[in-house]
């Protein structure tokens, strides 16, 4: 995340009002194609709106276009969506290939993603399938079958070692390495 | 030698013909620009907030197709005049004739009808369609919770967020913009009044089902309805169903008289156990426990399946329209 991210609205990848569980409705509602008619600049838009336009609104009649020419000004694609968003593209120097694929990018996503940061690729409302956690969650079967009381069972589980025990067990070692050397001088 | 007396000779005589371009432009620290923005911003708070602008009153702007598209976005064939009807709210009109008297028209004259009568029937027929559903997919859950998930189907919030991501928004024609919640909860159901008189009462059926029964989809059950009393219910539907006696019994507990007392109760009919819970004490427990039967009962456990929203229903006691 670089710092033209930080105050960037963020949120999840969500389908708004379950888009596609009932019917698929095309979250562009409306584009509107800004353009100059003699600069060098819009000549890809002016292709466009020349060859492919027509098609285009022909093929999508749930989005409305707009053409809006003006003089001396960059080309510029904004795409409006039900979800209040709106997107504004500056297509400078595109060709027609270039705005027939960013009008389709505008056609075939749910609200402006250039002003959201995604803050995970995936999001479910139901976070845990296993319910709060509880002591007797993913407990052992073993402790079903236990008698009590029970020595083993009501003992605590993090007894430490006493001094005195580790100095046994240090003894008990030393006695060991000593009997071995001293089996191994009788050899 | 030879070598660099030619290349020198090339570079005066170059520097003579064209002259290097001088650079006036330099990168340096803009120092413009915080001025100018806590400038723009002082007046910005000067004006105060600004009431936002309706997109009607852009240029680029023409009412006809955007309701052609209206129509085509929800894949519905619409007759333009109704589904203008539908979107006029009354206070529109009433608008409308006090701005013409208001301009010194003597006979004020307006060829618009408002959504009123179209949202009465859109209502009705919501109404049966929505129980239908609920019905359908819910057949063991008793009729309060059915009204309950009815009533949050049908509430405004509910239909104006419905009717606010159809893009009815900017559509409707109001006394005052944004339009308020009830007026674009109103228009959803002229709406669907519309399409029934347009396409027929299959299509409005279908439409209540694609955009306001979906909404159910992945909500929490127990978020719509709340219980009062799970206990009590729980009894009442063992006894309809003749189960048999409900009884609480201790699973398990730890911490006993600790802050982190926990209590595991199951609840018992005829020796089976329907249902499950935790607490910090025992009523707690057995309410969740009971609530847990309750689940299991009407079969809306967390992890059943998805509701079918592919169901083609037919209410069956709807009323033929009055014409």
């Amino acid at each position: 995340m670089s710092n033209s991210h930080l105050f960037l609205k963020s949120g999840f990848p969500r389908a708004p009002l379950q888009n596609g569980l009932g019917r698929y409705v095309c979250q562009l509602q409306r584009v509107t194609l800004k353009f100059c008619k003699n600069h060098g600049a819009s000549r890809g838009m002016r292709e466009y709106i020349e060859n492919h336009l027509v098609d285009f609104a022909k093929e999508n009649p749930g989005v409305v276009v707009y053409v809006k020419p003006r003089r001396h000004r960059g080309p510029v694609l904004v795409g409006e969506y039900l979800n209040g968003d709106r997107e504004w593209l500056y297509c400078r120097n595109a060709s027609k290939d270039d705005i027939s694929k960013w009008l389709e990018l505008l056609k075939t996503q749910n609200g402006s993603s250039s002003s959201l940061r995604l803050r995970k690729m995936w999001h479910t409302d139901l976070p845990s399938i296993q319910g709060p956690w509880t002591p007797f969650t993913l407990r052992s079967p073993e402790a079903n079958m236990v008698t009590y009381p029970n020595p083993s069972a009501s003992r605590p589980l993090d007894v430490e070692q006493s001094a005195t025990e580790k100095l046994v067990e240090l003894f008990k070692k030393q006695r060991f390495a000593d009997e071995a050397l001293e089996e191994k001088r009788a050899e | 030698m030879f070598h660099l007396r030619t290349s020198l000779r090339f570079l005066i005589l170059n520097k003579s013909n064209a002259p290097l371009p001088v650079l006036d432009q330099t990168r340096c620290f803009k120092r413009w620009v915080a001025p100018t923005l806590r400038e723009l911003r002082k007046r910005q708070k000067k004006l105060g907030p600004q009431e936002p602008q309706p997109r009607s009153g852009f240029i680029e702007w023409n009412y006809r197709a955007e309701l052609f598209a209206f129509g085509k976005r929800l894949h519905e064939e619409f007759q333009l005049p109704m589904l203008q009807t539908a979107l006029t709210q009354p206070s529109y009109i009433e608008k409308e004739k006090v701005r013409q008297t208001e301009l010194g028209i003597s006979e004020v004259d307006i060829n618009m009808q408002d959504n009123y009568e179209l949202s009465e029937r859109g209502a009705y027929l919501t109404n049966e369609c929505v129980q239908a559903f609920l019905k359908h997919s819910f057949p063991l859950i008793p009729l309060e919770g059915i009204v309950a998930f009815k009533e949050y189907l049908l509430s405004t919030e509910m239909l104006s967020h419905i009717a606010a991501h159809l893009g009815m928004t900017e559509l409707l024609l109001d006394s005052d913009y944004p339009p308020s919640k009830e007026s674009l909860a109103r228009s959803l159901l002229a709406i669907i009044s519309a399409i029934e008189q347009c396409n027929g009462q299959e299509r409005a059926f279908l439409f209540i089902r694609d955009f306001i029964c979906t909404q159910m989809n992945q909500r929490d059950v127990f978020d719509m309805w709340n219980i009062e009393d799970p206990e009590v219910l729980l009894k009442q539907i063992c006894e309809e169903r003749k189960l048999g006696e409900v009884e609480p019994r201790l699973i398990g507990n730890c911490g006993k008289n600790t802050v982190l007392a926990t209590y595991y109760i199951g609840l018992y009919v005829n020796k089976k156990l329907i249902g499950k819970g935790f607490g910090e004490d025992v009523t707690t427990a057995v309410k969740t426990a009971s609530l847990d039967a309750l689940q299991e009962l009407f079969s809306i456990k967390d992890n059943m399946r998805p509701l079918n929203f592919q169901a083609q229903l037919k209410p069956s006691n709807i009323k033929a329209v009055e014409n």
